[in-house]
């Protein structure tokens, strides 16, 4: 079976001055991949307005594009009215679910979401003492408690994470470790290692770096655009 | 005078909750009457609205803007995983 190759991206920030800047760097990215995976940040303030310049920036382009969203995405309170802009223009939005691909023979499933912080083991926040600690922690697990059932539901050829938030320390590598609870959680991690996956796609961490792996072995990569310094990369996983 | 430390605390929460940057990735430094900006942006305007907007929220204070512009280039070799 041939391989199956994945465009990815995070971190894109988009407005009305970057409108009509992002599309042309996609550009025959259909002889490149077979899918185009976007990793949340997709606008700056999470307005209506932006998230149309998304949307005009994604649509229609010759291969799937599955996308979540990021905490730039929710500061305007607008995420819902986002996600269905984007829906319209034919992209597929996760929040915290499972989608599958059938590619050329293969079959891609990908569960993805935005995640959300809290640290890393040995290091992190607990569900203890005050209820707004308790609320951010709750999230975090809750999300990571979606993902895992949405993984072991999944039966296909290949699965991959899509998140916002990254899973691991491995891709903050050059953010101050002080905001490192702020990037990611391990327990992201955790649910992809207990039901196993290909590869998890983040981004968030502009300052962080691009490759890393989870406790259990599956790669990570942070594909936040300051730190691929292109418009996408790409993944190849093997035939399966 | 305001401590540094608050300054360029003062100075990092204005980028990230002024509505014109909404700017998280920016590392602030205060030395003396000086303030340092670092970090990599976008667009050539958005630097220019940082400094702004960090000159408003020091006032009297000198801003060094050393934000680069993020290089987006086209896609490099795939990697095999």
């Amino acid at each position: 079976m041939t391989e199956t190759r994945i465009a990815a991206v995070a971190d894109i920030h988009m407005g009305e001055d970057l409108r009509g800047h992002f599309r042309p760097k996609l550009h025959g990215i259909e002889n490149r991949a077979e899918v185009l995976l976007v990793g949340g940040d997709l606008t700056r303030h999470g307005t209506v307005a932006e998230g149309r310049v998304v949307a005009d920036e994604l649509r229609d382009l010759p291969i799937p594009v599955i996308a979540v969203l990021g905490n730039h995405d929710y500061h305007s309170d607008a995420e819902q009215a986002i996600t269905a802009i984007l829906r319209d223009a034919g992209v597929t939005v996760l929040d915290d679910e499972a989608t599958i691909l059938s590619l050329d023979g293969t079959t891609l499933g990908v569960v993805g979401g935005k995640g959300f912080g809290g640290g890393f083991a040995g290091k992190c926040a607990s569900e203890f003492g005050e209820p707004e600690t308790k609320a951010f922690v709750r999230h975090t697990r809750q999300i990571a408690d979606r993902w895992r059932r949405a993984l072991k539901e999944l039966d296909t050829d290949h699965r991959i994470v899509l998140s916002h938030y990254s899973p691991v320390k491995d891709t903050l590598m050059g953010e101050p470790t002080e905001i490192y609870p702020f990037l990611g959680s391990y327990l992201l991690a955790e649910a992809a290692d207990e039901e196993g996956a290909d590869l998890i796609v983040h981004g968030h961490a502009h300052l962080g770096t691009e490759k890393g792996l989870t406790p259990g072995g599956i790669q990570v990569r942070n594909v936040a655009v300051p730190v691929i310094g292109s418009a996408y990369t790409v993944y190849c996983l093997n035939g399966a | 005078m305001d401590a540094p430390h608050y300054v360029a605390a003062r100075v990092q929460r204005a980028l990230a909750e002024d509505e014109r940057t909404v700017e998280l990735g920016i590392r602030v430094d205060v030395r003396g009457n000086q303030i340092f900006l670092r970090g990599r942006v976008s667009a050539p305007e958005r630097r220019l609205l940082i400094e702004d907007v960090a000159r408003e929220a020091a006032p009297g204070l000198s801003v060094h803007n050393e934000i680069t512009l993020v290089e987006v280039r086209e896609p490099g070799e795939e990697e095999h995983l």
